[in-house]
C-alpha cells in the first residue's frame, strides 16, 4: 500500500519587493521559499492514514523543482514521510501545470501508488491545475477541493467530501486509485521540529532526471508550456481616502469631493 | 567537678536479659526495614538517566551544610515556619547525636576497649543539652501543629489547580493524614521521652547520685515533681517507667523504620537535593548531546536520577505554589503539583521489583497521575518556583524537558507552531521580513555603525521586540540617542541579528534554539567588539548563560548597568530631576535569572524619583506573563492575566505616577494590562530608558524630532 503526495515549494514575497528587469517575474532576491500551505494538509492526511492503518502504508512525497526544494522535502521527511523524490532538470524551468502533471504522471507510472494526494492549489501561481492535470494524464478518477475523507487503505473506493461555494458540501465516492486535491482545514498538520528536520537530513532524497521519466527536453520547460507570462506588475492602487474630523467637517469634505468629481 | 561514675544512667536498668534481647531484635528489625526502604529508593533513582552533578563534591557538601545550619532557605517568606523548623531540626539532630554517643559507648567502646565517658560532668551537661533539645523539638512541633490547624494557609490546603474535584487523583487528603501522623508521632516520641525521664527520676528517688542532680534535666525534673504531686511512689513510677520505656522505644524504632517510606525521608532527600542543586538551573537549560536520538522527557525514566531525587525532596511547603504566577491567575498549573504528580508517578512505577512496560511509564496524557499538556503550557518559566524552593527542587528545567517532548510531537497551540515556523524562516518572532529589523534606525539623526563592517567597542544586540514593535522602537531609539550622547563606540548586526532564542528554548523547541544560537554566535564571532549590551533581558540571559554551551563566550551587560556606568563616568549628565512617585517591576530575566536588582533602582534614585516598592519585588517579583513563549500564546479568555494581577498590585500604591519597566516584553504586556485592568489615566507604564531620556542633557545634534518618533 502506497500513497504518493505531490508537493510544491512556493515563493512568498518579502516586504518591498522589486519586479525583475524583464518584467516577467519578481526579482528572486525578494522571494522567500516554503512548502505550499495546502501540501502540509495533504501530507498530514496521508500520514494520518498511514498511522491508523493496520497494514503497512508507505508515504512517498514527490516534487518537481531545483536544489532548494530539498529543504521542503526534508520537512516532509521530518514529519514522517518514508521517501522523497525530487524531479529536476534545468530544462524543466518554466514548465506549466499541465507539463508538471505529465511529469508527475510519469512518476506515478513508476511508483504505482494506490492513492495520490495533491494540494488544491499552490499559493504562488494559484492555477489549481496540477492535481487535476495529473489525474487526466493518468485517466484516473479524481476529486478536487477535498475537505473530508473516509478511506481505508487497500479498499477500492474512497468517500470524499468536497467543499463547494456558498457553504455547500458534496460527498462523492471515487474508485481507487484516485487523485484527490486536498483543501486547507481537512486536518491539523503536525509540526516538524527543527531537530526532526535535522535528523531527516540523514534520509536520502531520490533525484529523478528527465531520462528516468522517459521524457525529452522539448517536452518540458517554457517551450512546452501552453501559456506564457507577458507581464508582471503591481496594479495601481484604488482611490480610497479616510475622511477625518467632526461629522460636520466630514460632510463638508465629502461635498467638496463630490463637486470635484462632477467637475464643478 | 563531678567525676562520680554513679552520676550516669544505667541502660536497661532492671531489665531481664530476655527483654534486652527482645529490644535488640526489634532494633535490628527496624534497621533492616529502614535499609530495605533505602535500597528501594536508591534503586528508584538509579532507574533514571545519568547526571553529571557529582563534580565538586566537597564544595557542594559545604554549601549544603551551610544552608542547613543557617536554615537560610527555610526562613524565606515564612520566618516563623523557618524558626519552628529550626527548633525541630536542631532538637532532632542533637537527640540523634546524643543517642549515637550512648550507642558508641555502650555497644562499642566499653565492650571492646573498656572505655567509659558517659558519667559525671559530661553526663550532666549531656543531660541538660538533650533536655533542651527535646524541649525545642516539642516546641517546634507544637507551633507546626498550630500552624496547620489554625492558620489556614492556602499554600497548605493542597488544592490542585490542575485537576477537578471529581477527578480520581484530585484528592490529596492522604498527604494531610501523613502530615498529621508525622507531627503526632514525633511529638509523642518527644513527650514520652520526657515522661520516661521523669518516671525514672521518681523510681530512683532514693539514689542520691540521681535525685540530687535531677535539675540538670530541667524538663524531666519538673515533670518528676509533678508526678510526686500526683501521688506516684518509687514503686508505681517504676512500673510506669517500664511501660513508658517500651512504648517510647517501640515508637521510636517504628519511626526510624518508616523513614524511607514516608515524608520523613525528606531529612535525607532534601539534604541531597540541596547538595546536588544546579546554581544555573533554569537559567541555563541542558543542551541535548548531538548523538542523542530522542529529546525531552516522555517516560518517568527519561528523568535523571537527580531530577527523581528532587521529586522526593519536596516537602509540600507550598512556597512555589504561592509564588507561581500561573497558579495565581487560576491557570491549571502549580509547580508543587507537577512535582507531586511526578513523584507519585515515580513511586508507583519505579519502586516495583520489575520495571513496568514503557507505555505505563509515559508521564504525558490525560490519565490518572499523568501531567496534562495544558499544565505544562501554562508555565511562563519565570523561575519564581525554583527561586523560592527551600530544598532546591528545579521545577523549570523539569517542565521544559517535558515540553521538549510535546514540541517534538507537535502537541502545542497551532498559533505557537506558526510562530516557531516563522522564527525559523525569518529569524524573528514578529512574522516580519529580515530586512525590516534595522528600520528603526532610519529615523535617527545619526548613523549607527554596522558592526559587521567595522570594529566597535560595544555590540548592541537589540532583540525582536525592541527592533520591530512600534512602541518599543521609541525606546530603542532613545537608547541609541543616549549611547550616542555618551560617546559610546557602538554598532549593530543590522539584518544579520536573529532572535536570540531564549524563549524558543523555554518553549522547548531545542532544535530551533540550537539553530538560532549557533547562527548568532557565528555572526558575532565574525565581528570585532569588546562587549555586548542589550535592552532585552531575555536575550541577555541566553547570551550570558547559555551561549557559552555552544561556544559563544561573550561579555554582556544589560543596559541598566551600562547607563549606570555612563553616569558614574560623567559621560551622561542630568539636566533635570523627576519628582514622580514610581514603582519598579523587576523583569524575571534580569532580576531572578541574573540578580540584576540594584542597577535599575540606583538609576531610578539618580533621576530623583520616589521609589515605592510593590509587595512582590526583587526575587519575589511577579511575572508579566510573557515568559516561556507565553507571549506567543493567547491567554485564555475570562481568566485574569498575570499582567493584570500585577497592575492591580501597583494600583494599590497611593499617588503612583509611573510603573517603570526595563524589558521590551514588559512594556508591551503592561501597557496592554494598564488598559484592560482599568488603570488607564491613573498612572502610566514607562521604560526606564524613557525616564532617563527625559532627564539627560543632550547636545543639539542628538535630539530626535519628537514627531517622527511618535508617528
Amino acid at each position: 500500500m502506497k500513497i504518493l503526495v505531490a508537493v510544491k515549494e512556493v515563493a512568498a514575497l518579502d516586504e518591498d519587493f522589486e519586479i525583475r528587469d524583464d518584467r516577467l517575474d519578481v526579482d528572486e532576491d525578494f522571494l522567500l521559499y516554503d512548502l505550499n500551505e495546502w501540501d502540509d494538509f495533504s501530507l498530514e492526511e496521508a500520514m494520518q492514514i498511514k498511522e491508523s492503518a493496520d497494514i503497512d502504508v508507505e508515504v512517498v512525497v514527490v516534487s518537481v523543482g531545483p536544489d532548494r526544494v530539498e529543504e521542503s522535502l526534508r520537512k516532509c521527511l521530518a514529519k514522517g514521510a518514508d521517501r522523497a523524490i525530487r524531479v529536476w532538470d534545468d530544462a524543466m524551468e518554466g514548465s506549466d501545470a499541465v507539463t508538471i502533471g505529465r511529469m508527475l504522471a510519469a512518476v506515478v507510472e513508476k511508483e504505482k501508488p494506490d492513492m495520490v494526494f495533491a494540494g488544491v492549489q499552490s499559493s504562488d501561481n494559484a492555477d489549481a491545475a496540477t492535481g487535476i492535470s495529473l489525474a487526466a494524464q493518468l485517466n484516473w478518477p479524481h476529486a478536487a477541493v477535498v475537505a473530508g475523507l473516509e478511506y481505508q487503505p487497500g479498499s477500492s473506493t474512497a468517500k470524499a467530501t468536497r467543499e463547494l461555494e456558498g457553504g455547500l458540501s458534496q460527498q462523492v465516492e471515487v474508485g481507487c486509485p484516485a487523485v484527490l486535491t486536498i483543501q486547507l482545514g481537512i486536518n491539523s498538520p503536525r509540526y516538524a521540529s527543527l531537530r526532526g528536520i535535522k535528523q531527516a537530513a540523514a534520509k536520502p532524497i531520490e533525484e529523478w532526471s528527465l531520462d528516468q521519466l522517459g521524457m525529452t527536453t522539448d517536452e518540458v520547460g517554457s517551450a512546452a508550456a501552453l501559456a506564457h507570462v507577458r507581464r508582471m506588475y503591481i496594479p495601481e492602487k484604488g482611490m480610497a481616502t479616510m475622511i477625518g474630523g467632526t461629522p460636520a467637517e466630514q460632510a463638508a469634505k465629502l461635498a467638496e469631493i463630490i463637486k470635484e468629481f462632477r467637475g464643478e | 567537678m563531678n567525676h562520680s561514675q554513679d552520676v550516669t544512667r544505667i541502660l536497661f536498668e532492671g531489665f531481664q536479659p530476655q527483654a534486652i534481647y527482645l529490644f535488640y531484635v526489634l532494633g535490628f528489625t527496624s534497621i533492616a526495614v529502614f535499609a530495605y526502604g533505602v535500597y528501594v529508593q536508591i534503586r528508584k533513582y538509579r532507574r533514571g538517566q545519568p547526571d553529571a552533578s557529582w563534580g565538586h563534591f566537597w564544595t557542594r557538601f559545604v554549601d549544603m551544610f551551610k544552608t542547613m545550619m543557617t536554615h537560610r532557605t527555610l526562613k524565606r517568606r515564612d520566618k516563623s515556619a523557618g524558626r519552628a523548623h529550626a527548633l525541630i531540626f536542631f532538637g532532632f539532630v542533637l537527640l540523634f547525636l546524643g543517642t549515637a554517643t550512648i550507642t558508641l559507648e555502650y555497644d562499642f567502646l566499653e565492650p571492646i576497649f573498656g572505655i567509659r565517658f558517659w558519667y559525671g560532668d559530661f553526663y550532666l551537661w549531656f543531660s541538660l543539652v538533650l533536655d533542651l533539645a527535646g524541649a525545642a523539638l516539642v516546641g517546634g512541633l507544637l507551633y507546626m501543629m498550630y500552624r496547620r490547624k489554625w492558620l489556614k494557609l492556602p499554600k497548605l490546603d493542597y488544592q490542585r489547580p490542575d485537576r477537578q474535584p471529581e477527578d480520581p487523583d484530585y484528592d490529596r487528603s492522604a498527604y494531610r493524614r501523613e502530615d498529621w501522623a508525622f507531627l503526632w508521632t514525633l511529638i509523642i516520641i518527644g513527650i514520652t521521652g520526657f515522661m520516661l525521664e521523669a518516671a525514672r527520676l521518681v523510681w530512683l528517688i532514693d539514689n542520691a547520685a540521681i535525685w540530687e542532680t535531677r535539675w540538670w534535666s530541667p524538663v524531666g525534673a519538673l515533670m518528676a515533681e509533678a508526678m510526686l504531686l500526683l501521688g506516684f511512689t518509687a514503686e508505681s513510677a517504676g512500673i510506669f517507667r517500664t511501660g513508658m520505656w517500651w512504648f517510647h522505644g517501640v515508637l521510636a524504632l517504628t519511626f526510624i523504620a518508616l523513614i524511607p517510606y514516608t515524608k520523613v525521608k525528606h531529612i535525607f532527600t532534601a539534604s541531597a537535593s540541596l547538595m546536588f542543586r544546579d546554581p544555573l538551573a533554569g537559567r541555563r537549560l541542558p543542551a541535548v548531546p548531538e548523538d542523542q536520538e530522542t529529546i525531552g522527557v516522555k517516560t518517568i525514566t527519561d528523568f535523571t536520577w537527580k531530577q527523581l531525587l528532587h521529586l522526593d525532596a519536596c516537602t509540600k511547603c507550598g512556597r512555589c505554589h504561592e509564588a507561581c504566577p500561573a497558579n495565581a491567575v487560576g491557570a491549571p498549573l502549580s509547580p508543587r503539583d507537577v512535582i507531586l504528580s511526578l513523584r507519585e508517578f515515580a513511586n508507583n512505577a519505579l519502586q516495583k521489583n520489575e520495571l513496568p512496560d514503557e507505555v505505563e511509564l509515559d508521564v504525558h496524557g490525560k490519565d490518572v497521575g499523568q501531567v496534562f499538556m495544558e499544565t505544562l503550557w501554562s508555565c511562563r518559566t519565570c523561575m519564581a518556583c525554583v527561586e523560592i524552593c527551600p530544598v532546591a527542587v528545579e521545577h523549570v528545567p523539569i517542565i521544559v524537558q517535558m515540553r521538549r517532548k510535546l514540541v517534538d510531537e507537535g502537541n502545542m497551540e497551532p498559533i505557537l507552531q506558526k510562530t516557531l515556523q516563522s522564527i525559523h524562516k525569518n529569524g524573528n518572532s514578529m512574522g516580519e521580513s529580515k530586512r525590516k529589523r534595522p528600520r528603526w534606525t532610519k529615523d535617527l539623526p545619526f548613523t549607527i555603525k554596522d558592526a559587521r563592517k567595522e570594529p566597535v567597542d560595544v555590540m548592541w544586540f537589540v532583540g525582536d521586540y525592541a527592533s520591530f514593535d512600534p512602541r518599543n522602537q521609541v525606546v530603542t531609539q532613545s537608547f541609541a540617542k543616549l549611547m550616542h550622547q555618551a560617546g559610546v563606540n557602538f554598532g549593530l548586526l543590522y539584518e544579520a541579528e536573529m532572535n536570540a532564542g531564549n524563549d524558543v528554548r523555554r518553549v522547548g523547541e531545542e532544535g530551533l534554539y540550537e539553530f538560532l544560537a549557533t547562527a548568532n554566535i557565528s555572526t558575532l564571532e565574525q565581528c570585532e567588539f569588546n562587549s555586548i549590551v542589550t535592552t532585552d533581558p531575555h536575550s541577555f540571559n541566553t547570551i550570558r548563560n547559555e551561549y557559552p554551551d555552544f561556544g559563544g563566550q561573550f561579555e554582556i551587560q544589560h543596559y541598566t548597568t551600562l547607563l549606570k556606568q555612563l553616569f558614574e563616568q560623567g559621560k551622561l549628565k542630568l539636566k533635570q530631576k523627576l519628582d514622580y512617585r514610581v514603582t519598579f517591576h523587576d523583569p524575571c530575566h534580569l532580576g531572578r535569572y541574573n540578580k540584576g536588582y540594584d542597577a535599575p533602582r540606583e538609576l531610578i534614585q539618580l533621576l530623583g524619583c520616589e521609589l515605592v516598592e510593590m509587595d512582590r519585588n526583587r526575587d519575589n517579583s511577579f511575572c508579566c506573563g510573557a515568559g516561556g513563549g507565553r507571549i506567543w500564546i493567547p491567554d485564555p479568555v475570562g481568566l485574569e492575566k498575570p499582567s493584570e494581577n500585577r497592575m492591580r498590585e501597583a494600583g494599590e500604591i497611593e499617588g503612583l505616577d509611573v510603573f517603570i519597566v526595563s524589558c521590551p516584553k514588559d512594556l508591551t504586556m503592561f501597557e496592554d494590562a494598564l488598559k484592560t485592568a482599568g488603570f488607564e489615566g491613573k498612572f502610566v507604564v514607562k521604560e526606564l530608558i524613557e525616564l532617563v531620556n527625559e532627564c539627560v542633557e543632550f547636545d543639539e545634534t542628538v535630539t530626535i524630532d519628537a514627531e517622527i518618533v511618535s508617528a
